[in-house]
């Protein structure tokens, strides 16, 4: 046991003492603190309490001359890798903020702080002032900052939306812009349908309502659109030759080009199912919430930088996928998930394409403009935001009268709340608490559905109410189309056989988190096809981080 | 003296000597002789207007202008403007100002001790850096968090200023303060034990069950 190293995360007066324990038992012991200091010293609320009379664990002394241990405080654990019995861990340590070399403990910078804050050592009881001294035994000052503003951390993609915000208050709504694409290469899109995460945990929803964080970043991109500006993303001098491949054109894979064309990448090809670009952004959102010639421009605002896109590609059929992968130096599976669930219920089958159409190939036709049969009546099956959507599209098409069943309330919808009302506003018929029990049909074509009422039980696993059918409440609608938009999943056929990847039980990519990398070397994915459907911006974010684990693991061949 | 130089205690030393008006004339932008004093004297004149509203008064009262030392006409033109204007208002402390007299001469006693004092200086001073080049960290501020930071500032620190105006006259105790300036007592605590931080308070004695803060006399 002569080298046993032993990593101590916290050093509060649990942590101290078992330091000590492992130190007193050979060990190479490291404390990893996340505050300025040990967690049993504090700092004193002022000075009436000199340090030499303040009350101090006896362990912090013993813990601090112990040869056998190495101290680290003010630092956080970033990411611990398992391997062969091993651990290893990645450890940031902050530095200071004050050049304590030059401080000569004038007290003035405590004097003119602008910053006062509620002071974390009383619980809040007393002000203190950003800029503290908090070590009793170094004496050394610090200023404390927070990591990121509540809605940068909501957001997925971490956008600096305190800035861009400020900016257009400052009224620079082209320098906003510019700070929403360091990060985001879709803002008029993702500012017109995202369901802004960052606005649900605003801080000022608690005065009054939160900042419309969403619609700025739309207004500041309409700015631009309107005003007639053709900005160039800029790509660096410097060339790097590699050659990547990206699986779909949707939010995750024009993200991940975007940012590695930013790196200098020239050789970048997109392949795309369809003849459209965008993925969900073009085929699954309708044209009334995200107007298709607009997501064209921001497109091609990307691939002007030099980036290949080929349509009418589908990997497996026109490609194989074991050619792309020998023919790049790295791959990015960006698929989606383009397969809608079934209903399972009784006659699905049966008149499959004769009545019965799932919401993405729904959603999908019309925004290709391959025809649908309109007439009639529309019943759309589920509470999601597909649901919604295919529900609207359809009362925009034409079918006389449109139905929505979901089997939990209004409370429970998962849906954006403005969209379900926009729903009700419009003329589309929601009826909760219904299930459907059958498809029914007459002639090869689906002539109605039966279906049950439901009631409320206890709360299920995801913590809504389940729903329970009341006996003998069966009810039919007749209806000439019916489109279950239950949910999503992915469509892996286009890897083929032997590839070799690490899918899990829900039919998804295993990735590392920080990388975006799969178990085979070069194969990076992210977006649905990894979390299921889920999203924009979590696509986005998540195509910005397998560009930042590509861009490493080619520099570090 | 460049109007950079107009220093914003002395606005509020003439506004506690009983001035109705203040009007400073600067250069035009991008005229001055020291390259940025114009536009120090419009952020220190600016900040000044936000203190004075703060403590209602009507902010009009002060009025930061520009023209260039040749053009006579339009000197005349601003000067007479202004002066229409604060004939218009009246007197300082009367109708046009939510503050009467003769609180508002209490409330200007203690924005002239924010406005002479380090914290709001130091700030209003890294103005153009926080805005422009950024702190030493690169991270450079939108004007409306600087303003929204001068704000808070304003705030806190007449709050502060009344507090030590307070004790000047002798020991009290939180509750009294508290009654005697309309700030809410937890307040007033916490300010009392940031300015014991500070080495500015200390304690007196207990009278009772109230502890009694006294003033720590500053080197200048």
């Amino acid at each position: 046991m002569e080298d046993k190293k032993v990593l101590i995360v916290g050093g509060g007066i649990d942590g101290v003492s078992v330091a000590l324990e492992e130190a007193a038992a050979g060990a190479q012991v490291t404390i990893v603190e996340k505050f300025p200091t040990l967690g049993a010293e504090r700092i004193p609320r002022d000075r009436l309490i000199k340090p030499e009379d303040a009350f101090i664990n006896p362990d912090l002394n013993k813990v601090r001359n112990d040869n056998n241990v190495s101290i680290l405080t003010y630092s956080d654990l970033k990411k611990v890798n398992r391997d062969n019995g091993k651990v290893q861990a990645k450890i940031l340590k902050h530095s200071l903020r004050v050049d304590n070399s030059k401080c000569n403990d004038c007290k003035a910078c405590i004097k003119v702080c602008p910053v006062n804050m509620f002071d974390d050592f009383d619980e809040s009881f007393s002000f203190r002032t950003a800029v503290d001294y908090f070590n009793p035994a170094t004496g050394e000052y610090n200023i404390f900052k927070e990591d990121m503003p509540v809605c940068q951390q909501a957001c997925p993609v971490n956008l600096d939306i305190r800035t861009y915000v400020g900016q257009i208050a400052d009224g620079k709504y082209l320098a906003s812009l510019a700070t929403i694409r360091d990060r985001l290469p879709l803002p008029g899109s993702i500012g017109r349908v995202c369901p802004h995460p960052c606005e649900t945990a605003c801080n000022r929803q608690y005065l009054d309502e939160p900042i419309s964080i969403c619609f700025l970043k739309r207004y500041v991109a309409d700015v631009e659109l309107n005003g007639g500006i053709e900005p160039v993303y800029e790509t660096p001098a410097k060339k790097l030759p590699e050659k990547i491949a990206i699986i779909g054109a949707g939010p995750a894979g024009l993200t991940c080009a975007y940012h590695l064309a930013r790196e200098g990448y020239e050789n970048i090809t997109i392949y795309e199912t369809l003849p459209v670009p965008g993925g969900y952004l073009w085929v699954g959102i309708p044209e009334y919430r995200l107007p298709k010639k607009l997501l064209q421009r921001e497109v091609d605002l990307i691939a002007n930088m030099g980036i290949d896109i080929q349509y009418n590609k589908r990997i497996g059929k026109d490609i194989s996928f074991e050619d792309l992968k020998n023919n790049n130096d790295a791959i990015f599976i960006g698929a989606g998930c383009h397969r809608g669930l079934k209903l399972r219920a009784p006659g699905e089958d049966e008149y499959e394409g004769k009545g019965i159409v799932d919401c993405v190939t729904f959603l999908r036709d019309q925004a290709l403009g391959n025809p649908i049969e309109t007439k009639g009546k529309l019943i759309v099956i589920g509470g999601g935001n597909a649901a919604i959507d295919s529900a609207r599209v359809g009362w925009r098409m034409g079918f006389d009268e449109v139905y929505i069943l979901y089997r939990r309330t209004k409370k429970e919808m998962p849906a954006n709340p403005w969209e379900i009302d926009a729903a009700e506003h419009e003329g589309v018929i929601i009826q909760y608490l219904a299930a459907p029990v059958e498809i029914l049909g007459k002639d090869g074509r689906v002539s109605g559905m039966k279906c049950i009422k439901m009631e409320l039980g206890e709360p299920d696993a995801s913590g809504r109410r389940r729903p329970v059918p009341i006996e003998g409440s069966e009810y039919v609608i007749d209806a000439e189309t019916i489109v279950p938009a239950l949910s999503q999943a992915t469509n892996l056929e286009f890897l083929g056989e032997n590839h070799g990847l690490d899918i899990n039980r829900w039919n998804t990519f295993d990735i590392d988190e920080e990388t975006g990398a799969t178990n085979v070397q070069g194969v990076f994915a992210g977006g649905d096809v990894v979390t299921g459907p889920d999203i924009a911006i979590r696509a986005v974010a998540a195509g910005k981080k397998a560009a930042e684990g590509i861009h490493e693991y080619l520099r570090s061949r | 003296m460049c109007t950079g130089r107009v220093d914003p205690a002395l606005v509020a030393e003439a506004f506690k000597k009983g001035l109705d008006g203040l009007l400073v004339v600067g250069c035009y932008f991008g005229d001055c002789h020291y390259i940025t004093g114009n536009h120090q004297a419009k952020a220190k004149m600016d900040m000044t207007r936000r203190l004075f509203k703060h403590i209602g008064m009507n902010e009009e009262r002060l009025a930061f202008r520009q023209c260039s030392s040749g053009e006579a006409s339009v000197f005349v033109k601003v000067v007479s403007e202004f002066d229409e204007k604060i004939r218009s208002l009246g007197p300082l402390g009367g109708d046009s100002d939510p503050v009467k007299a003769p609180e508002i001469f209490k409330k200007i006693e203690a924005a002239q001790a924010v406005l002479a004092g380090e914290k709001i200086r130091w700030v209003i001073g890294k103005r153009t850096p926080f805005l422009e080049s950024g702190n030493m960290y690169g991270e450079i501020f939108t004007e409306h968090e600087f303003n929204r930071a001068i704000d808070m500032i304003i705030v806190e620190e007449m709050e502060v200023q009344e507090i030590l105006a307070g004790l000047k006259s002798g020991s009290r105790s939180i509750k009294d303060l508290s009654k005697d300036l309309a700030i809410p007592s937890e307040r007033v605590f916490r300010y009392i034990t940031a300015l014991k931080r500070k080495g500015m308070v200390a304690l007196d004695k207990v009278a009772g069950r109230s502890p009694i803060f006294q003033l720590v006399p500053q080197e200048v």
